[in-house]
């Protein structure tokens, strides 16, 4: 960690529009769970909890962007604008820099998901015991944010088309070839979320049953990581400012 | 200045920026091609028109752009995939975009806790002092004019007191003020020994700040050295100079009888004329005045400015 | 250096430039000018081939249900009626979401961007045409990825079988069905796609809102509606942008969802989708037009 680093990452990742816009989509389960919780709904509510509020709405649609915007801004923007120089030309290693920009950006998007996690699922779930189901869900977003966000930094260092490209991953990929094609759930990090979540909140099959076992997701959570931390490393290592144009 | 190769020795007896055989392409284009030089302490000016290379050299220079043939060394290291290097560079990007958020105090400050200078705090305040920002340092630089965010910039680059300051397109967006300001600031800077890079396009700046003078023509480099040295090896080309004098006429038939001299010219009374050799020209000019009993007033090169050789090279 | 004749005479010489004295085509052409502009630049015509890829690949992906029905009637020899032009846009939502959302920012963000905006607006158009021009090179753009497909599906439905003028005359019913439901999403699509772009100049900010408002829109719906069958759980499905989208296709196509699918299960009446899907386009428009009327340089 790089402390002048890490101070200003937050500052240029909460800025006005973006603090805003994630706090309106970080709201929609929390809105969810309320009128599930004082609306007239049939489903079970560990069900309901597991599988739409959790796993429809905060795993596939509310984790991954929020981890698109930060993941992909944190380094992104200032390689797009030209101010990355002044982080860069600065006598600390590269992956430093990288380190300190993910885990920023890996907070922020935590501070958010985590949040709507917790007080969606208390809200839906209270004195309905399956306490488990919203720390299961918890601890999967933390680990799952880490992986998008790796993986978004990551590509926003390799193209300057990094949120386009990681909309096509979250949204086609995850999205639609994953459905279709049972093998490729494996290199999805929606699935690994998804498998970690099922394994610590440890609910029966007929309830929640994830495509992935738990073991198997958190190593491929960790390689994920791993990975695509080094291949940012790298490429930031070697990073070439274009033409100035 | 020399295109010699360095001497040999440890690498504190090295130039402090050194080039050998450097070339860059980007796939089929070459922007720079096979460019030696070395610079020790002082100010050097890289020039040259739009496109010709100034900015690709200076990005090779300061560790943004890997040398695609050729090797680049500053302090004796090498600067691609070289962080520590940083501690003694200071870099002037050409770009405007600084982090709008941020008060100018803030950036350099950032810049010195960045460098783990011991007082960061009073190594900001001394670098803002150096660029005249001090009324301004605790406003957001979003509202800065141009010339401002161009000294925010210097004053990021100088806060860790580096011995190499690489400058891209320094004076753009300086006002006459600022600009005499900052020449006078990089001529102290290069006084305390150290080795200053700048880049422009405009020959006045090159010609009155820089002691050696790299001109860069196509990606290659067409010129190196003190700009009157230059001058002065491109005997192929004749000097001009018009001459005022007591009797012009006879002193321009005295002239053309000298051996340095190879064309005479008397247009309206003004005499112009055209020598080979600068130095004979200068040793020659004042005896035959001497010896015609006339009295010489003014002999002044017409062609002594940058531009003149800068046009030559172009057109060569 | 040019060979001055004479300096010191101090001319001022004539290098020939004209005035233009011809005809000015006027607002219309003008219209018309930024009409096609960005048109093409909605395909990425005219900018480098990197622009065109995301393009051009989703209009491809979207055939690929019409490419997949045809395949099997191919190889099969039987006509399988599995993509039906009353679900088509149902199986390429994501696609159509992805193209308004690449290519929304494209139209507007790059002269919000480059502030270029008062050089348009100094020419004889007015504001509005500026801003419904956009609308419809938009519109116009994506009846690419949602009549293309429609009809690439008609016509290889005639060709597949044996029987090509019976074929096309049973299903011309459906043609103006087609017509209507492709220009009518199209038309929603872009105008609340450019509303929302049109409020930002980072393309970043601008996709990301695009694709959070429809896919968001539409879980929220979906799993409201999913829970229960009171009313306001049926009416929850209004929230989705998709099912209303769907709801209205369906309406045009005199068609009734499946009673176990979301729009089965809400049960709503069908001129009530298309009317919402028409209020929304409106409120997209005024949102847009507001955004353009406002603007002080």
């Amino acid at each position: 960690m790089n402390w002048p680093v890490a101070q200003l990452t937050l500052r240029l990742l909460l800025n006005q529009k973006r603090t805003v816009l994630l706090a309106v989509l970080a709201l929609v389960p929390v809105l969810l769970a309320a009128v599930f919780r004082w609306g007239s709904f049939e489903e079970h509510p560990a069900d309901w909890a597991s599988n739409r509020l959790m796993a429809q709405i905060i795993v596939a649609a509310l984790l991954p962007l929020a981890a698109l915007i930060f993941g992909t801004a944190a380094l992104g923007s200032e390689i797009d604008d030209g101010t990355a120089v002044y982080l860069l030309a600065k006598p600390i290693p590269r992956w430093r820099v990288v380190v300190s920009k993910l885990v920023v950006a890996w907070l922020v998007t935590v501070a958010f998901v985590l949040m709507a996690t917790v007080v969606a699922g208390v809200l839906a779930l209270a004195g309905e015991g399956h306490a488990l189901v919203v720390v299961g869900f918890a601890v999967a977003v933390i680990a799952g944010a880490l992986a998008y966000c790796t993986v978004f930094l990551a590509l926003s260092v390799a193209t300057s088309r990094a949120f386009l490209a990681g909309l096509v991953y979250v949204f086609i990929w995850e999205g639609l070839v994953t459905g279709l094609f049972e093998g490729t759930r494996v290199l999805s990090i929606r699935e690994y979320t998804l498998g970690l979540a099922g394994w610590i909140a440890s609910l029966s099959p007929k309830t929640f049953e994830p495509e992935l076992a738990g073991g198997q997701s958190l190593v491929l959570l960790a390689i994920v990581c791993l990975v695509a931390g080094w291949v940012g490393v790298r490429l930031l290592q070697r990073f070439e400012t274009g033409e100035s144009s | 200045m020399s295109t010699a190769p360095a001497p040999a020795g440890g690498p504190a007896a090295r130039a402090a920026i050194e080039l050998v055989d450097v070339s860059r392409w980007y796939g089929n284009v070459v922007a720079v091609n096979e460019i030696s030089f070395a610079l020790g302490p002082g100010i050097a000016g890289l020039l040259g028109p739009n496109g010709a290379g100034k900015s690709t050299i200076l990005h090779m220079l300061s560790g943004f752009l890997r040398p695609s043939a050729g090797t680049i060394r500053v302090l004796g290291q090498p600067v691609w995939k070289n962080p520590s290097v940083y501690r003694e560079i200071g870099l002037v990007p050409e770009r405007e975009a600084l982090y709008p958020f941020l008060t100018a105090f803030e950036f350099v400050l950032l810049g010195a806790r960045l460098h783990r200078l011991p007082d960061p705090e009073a190594a900001a305040a001394r670098a803002i002092d150096m660029v005249d920002l001090r009324d301004a340092q605790h406003r957001a630089i979003g509202g800065y004019s141009k010339g401002m965010k161009q000294r925010v910039k210097v004053a990021a680059a100088i806060v860790h007191d580096p011995r190499i300051l690489l400058l891209d397109e320094p004076f753009n967006g300086a006002d006459p003020r600022q600009r005499l300001h900052l020449m006078d600031m990089l001529r102290t800077m290069a006084g305390e020994g150290r080795t200053i890079v700048f880049s422009s396009h405009i020959l006045e700046e090159v010609e009155r700040l820089a002691e050696n003078v790299l001109v860069i023509i196509a990606g290659r480099l067409a010129a190196a050295g003190d700009f009157h040295t230059i001058r002065r090896l491109m005997t192929d080309r004749p000097h001009t100079f018009t001459v005022r004098s007591s009797d012009n006429r006879r002193l321009g038939a005295a002239l053309i009888a000298q051996p340095s001299v190879f064309g005479v010219d008397l247009t309206d009374g003004l005499l112009t004329v055209r020598a080979a050799d600068l130095a004979a020209f200068a040793f020659a000019a004042p005896r035959v005045a001497q010896t015609q009993g006339i009295r010489l007033f003014e002999v002044r090169p017409t062609d002594e400015s940058l531009e003149s050789v800068f046009s030559y090279l172009v057109r060569r | 250096m040019q060979s001055s004749p004479d300096l010191a005479a101090g001319n001022i010489y004539d290098l020939g430039y004209r005035r233009y004295q011809g005809a000015r085509l006027g607002r219309r052409q003008a219209v018309l000018t930024i009409y096609l502009q960005s048109l093409r630049a909605a395909f990425g015509l005219g900018r480098r081939p990197a622009a065109k890829i995301v393009p051009v690949a989703l209009v491809v992906l979207a055939l690929f249900p019409a490419a997949l029905r045809l395949g099997i009637a191919a190889a099969t020899d039987q006509n399988i009626r599995i993509v039906e032009p009353a679900n088509y846009y149902s199986y390429i939502q994501i696609l159509l979401a992805l193209f308004v959302a690449a290519q929304a920012p494209e139209l507007v963000g790059r002269d919000l961007r480059n502030n270029t905006r008062p050089l348009y607006f100094s020419r004889a158009i007015r504001r509005s045409d500026y801003a419904l021009a956009k609308l419809v090179a938009l519109a116009s753009a994506m009846l690419f990825m949602t009549a293309l497909p429609q009809v690439v599906l008609y016509v290889g439905n005639a060709f597949a079988g044996s029987h090509v003028w019976p074929e096309m005359r049973d299903s011309a019913p459906d043609l103006p069905r087609i017509a209507v439901s492709a220009v009518a999403l199209s038309l929603f699509m872009a105008a609340v796609s450019l509303a929302v772009a049109a409020q930002t100049s980072r393309r970043a900010f601008a996709a990301g809102g695009i694709i959070a408002l429809f896919v968001f829109s539409g879980t929220v719906g979906g799993v409201l509606v999913e829970a229960g069958s009171a009313l306001w759980n049926r009416l929850g499905i209004l929230i989705s942008l998709y099912d209303v989208m769907r709801g209205a296709t369906f309406w045009i196509f005199a068609t009734d969802p499946e009673p176990e699918s979301q729009l089965g299960r809400a049960d709503l009446p069908g001129p009530l989708y298309a009317a919402l899907l028409a209020a929304l386009a409106s409120l997209a428009l005024v949102l847009l037009l507001r955004r353009y009327m406002r603007f002080r340089p």
